[in-house]
């Protein structure tokens, strides 16, 4: 059986007194998809710096196709690509120009990094523009051209840091599709992200990080079915707090603002009357679609990101 | 890999107007702004000097120039024991003159007073001081009105070469402001570290399978190229457009140019591990590039400054740079061993300059 794309060990990173990445273990199968999935600041773009070498641990082992990237660097890094969550191009050259360079540092042929440079231009459907200087690229192609320098020597291991962020709809599908067709070729993907949809659409599987930690790994189906479960959002006028109290003998419960995220332990019924001995009205009650957001929800207490809402609502029930 | 580099930073320097001003076009300007200044009316630095002076015991003639010399106001007499070691004195630079007044002084009958002075010396410098000289001895020895008599004759000497015939300000301001903008290229290396830094590439750097050293190798190599370009370039218009000549040797040119772009490039080493952002270092860079230029002599050469603001300027790389410059493109017949101090001082300032940049350089931010 051939070595994990990608093996993490305890890997932990500390800066000063901040804890960056407090000890990661996690393997990634060949041939996979999976998705990073952390809100901002959760370790994600430290965890894969390290796996990419561009970020010394401070704890912990990277081993890229069964090859320890301390001990072995340039060949566990030969077999990596790195796409960067920053542009990482050279806005005054052209995309051809830029493919030369990075195509260089791993030791390409100026023949190779020609046809290879055909080929990687046409998957990101930059073919066309690729004497232009990058600077005249809409911000979309310059994710594409990004996503092209990663993949210009054939990474075995290609390690995406939020690709999409900033792009128009329709480079983003682009940008999946690519992601999609590179996995069918056989390439391993390690896709961080902090949109749901994104993993739902892509991923094999998902590594939820939160506060330097890996907090859950599994399918998008089997952390669905564990953590977020029938889940009930109830919208309450009066004193909230003391209605949270007595729901909480008959649910799971987690108060936001006047809603209170609940579980039930058994039926609705003994929950609501709990609630409404207290004083408190219910207004509405929404029955949550178990989604990964929830999931998230539950397994961190907050949004993914500020600006989300909580998942959105699916079936509305009327207030009793 | 290295080509790689050098080729990728040659096409982003062609692009970037900014860059190619500052390093080629500003200092053709300052070259030529200067050069017209310098060729113009000498000045006046009427600082008081001591003067050596030798003249047989006794000398009716001799003692009366030296009390003439210490009677005016700005010059001392000292007297020393030979008319040779008047000439050493002169040569080693420790009086900017000397008066030798042999035993058959006789003005009147072609036997003038030496006058021993470096005749290289800018003629700022030089004709201040042999005009009040001349004044004294003149005076002192009597004149007949409406005579023409030479009673003063500056020779060149033995212990420092000779310099080119009707040297022209641009034998000063060419090497001057290669020097300054030259240093510039210090700007250009730590900006394009934080670039690297700012845009990600330098993330792409770290992750290829290249070792570190190499990564930084890349990114300072093309630029000591670019810097050797640049000096080239200006000298090399200087001497086809403004008639600059080089009296010395050419490949002690060659090298003296290879050590300055050396220690420029470390000098943005040491600069990019201060770890600013492109704009403070675009300001305090630029400003602390200024201020070097302009303590070394790049601007005003350090002959006309007073001795203490001379000395200081060794501070800098630049003074040294342009001592060497000086000797090979004035002196007749200049080589190695006469920039030998600049060489090794610039050597010196390079190495300070990586130590202390490699000690203070972080990869990872
Ligand atoms: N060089 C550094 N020095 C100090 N702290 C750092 C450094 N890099 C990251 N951190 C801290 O480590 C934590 C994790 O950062 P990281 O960039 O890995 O998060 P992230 O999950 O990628 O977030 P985002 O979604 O915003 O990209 C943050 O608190 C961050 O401030
Ligand atoms: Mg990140």
């Amino acid at each position: 059986m051939s070595p994990p794309a990608l093996q993490l060990r305890a890997l932990a990173k500390t800066y000063g007194e901040r804890t960056a990445v407090a000890g990661i273990d996690l393997d990634v199968a060949p041939g996979e998809i999976l998705g990073l999935l952390g809100p901002n600041g959760a370790g994600k773009t430290t965890t894969i710096s390290m796996a990419c070498g561009v970020v010394t641990p401070t704890r912990g082992e990277v081993m890229i196709g069964g090859l320890s990237l301390a001990r072995d660097p340039y060949g566990a890094k030969r077999r990596l690509g790195l796409v960067p969550q920053e542009l990482a191009l050279y806005e005054e050259l052209s995309a051809r120009a830029n493919l030369a360079y990075f195509g260089a540092l791993y030791g390409m042929s100026a023949a190779a990094i020609a046809t290879r440079g055909d080929w990687v231009l046409g998957v990101v459907g930059l073919a066309d523009r690729d004497r232009e200087p990058v600077k005249r690229y809409s911000g979309g192609m310059k994710r594409r051209l990004n996503l092209a320098c990663g993949l210009l020597h054939e990474p075995a291991l290609l390690v995406l840091d939020e690709p999409t962020v900033g792009v128009d709809p329709q480079s983003r599908n682009h940008i999946f599709e690519t992601v999609r067709a590179l996995r069918t070729a056989g390439m391993t993907i390690v896709y961080t992200t902090h949109y749901m949809e994104e993993v739902e659409a892509l991923c094999d599987r998902v590594a939820i990080m939160d506060a330097g930690r890996l907090i859950a790994l599994g399918t998008v189906r089997e952390l669905i079915a564990q953590h977020a479960g029938r889940g009930l959002a109830i919208e309450i006028t009066g004193d909230v707090a003391a209605a949270e109290v007595a729901a909480a003998a008959h649910a799971d419960v987690r108060r936001e603002g006047a809603t209170l995220h609940a579980t039930p332990h058994a039926g609705l019924g003994a929950l609501v009357s709990a609630i409404e001995a207290t004083g408190a009205t219910i207004t509405r009650i929404e029955s949550r679609q178990a989604t990964l957001e929830a999931a998230f929800l539950a397994l961190t207490g907050h949004a993914l990101r500020d600006d989300d809402a909580p998942a959105p609502p699916t079936s509305k029930a009327a207030t009793p | 890999m290295i080509a790689a580099a050098i080729w990728k930073d040659m096409q982003l320097l062609l692009r970037d107007r900014g860059t190619l001003i500052s390093l080629f076009a500003l200092p053709i300007v300052f070259i030529v702004a200067f050069g017209a200044m310098f060729s113009g009316g000498g000045t006046s630095p009427d600082v008081p000097r001591p003067i050596a002076i030798w003249h047989p015991t006794p000398s009716p003639a001799g003692e009366v120039v030296e009390r003439a010399l210490a009677a005016t106001p700005g010059f001392t007499p000292q007297p020393l024991a030979s008319a040779d070691a008047v000439r050493a004195a002169v040569a080693a630079g420790t009086v900017d003159a000397g008066l030798v007044i042999a035993a058959d002084v006789d003005p009147a009958h072609g036997h003038p007073v030496e006058l021993a002075i470096d005749l290289a010396a800018p003629i700022q410098v030089r004709a201040p001081l042999t005009g009040a000289l001349t004044a004294v001895v003149t005076r002192a020895l009597g004149a007949p009105v409406g005579a023409e008599l030479v009673y003063l004759e500056a020779r060149q000497p033995p212990g420092i070469r000779k310099p080119l015939p009707d040297i022209s300000g641009f034998q000063i301001t060419v090497p001057g402001n290669a020097v300054l903008f030259g240093f510039y290229i210090a700007l250009t290396v730590a900006m394009s570290f934080a670039g690297e830094r700012r845009t990600g590439t330098w993330r792409r750097l770290l992750a290829a399978p290249v070792p570190r050293w190499k990564v930084m190798l890349a990114t300072l190599v093309p630029y000591y190229v670019i810097g050797l370009i640049q000096l080239t370039f200006l000298f090399g218009l200087g001497a086809s457009l403004f008639g600059m000549r080089v009296a010395g040797s050419i490949p002690a040119l060659v090298v003296l140019s290879m050590c300055v772009v050396l220690c420029a490039v470390c000098l943005g080493l040491l600069f990019a591990s201060l770890g600013g952002t492109e704009k403070q270092l675009g300001s305090v860079g630029s400003v602390c590039l200024l201020v070097m230029g302009l303590l070394g002599g790049c601007m005003v050469p350090r002959l006309l400054m007073p001795d203490t603001m001379r000395s200081i300027g060794h501070i800098v790389p630049h003074s040294w740079a342009l001592d060497g410059y000086y000797d090979l493109l004035v002196r007749e017949g200049t080589g190695f061993s006469d920039i030998a101090p600049s060489l090794g001082a610039l050597a010196g300032f390079a190495a300070l300059f990586a130590l202390i940049g490699l000690r203070r350089f972080r990869f990872e931010t």
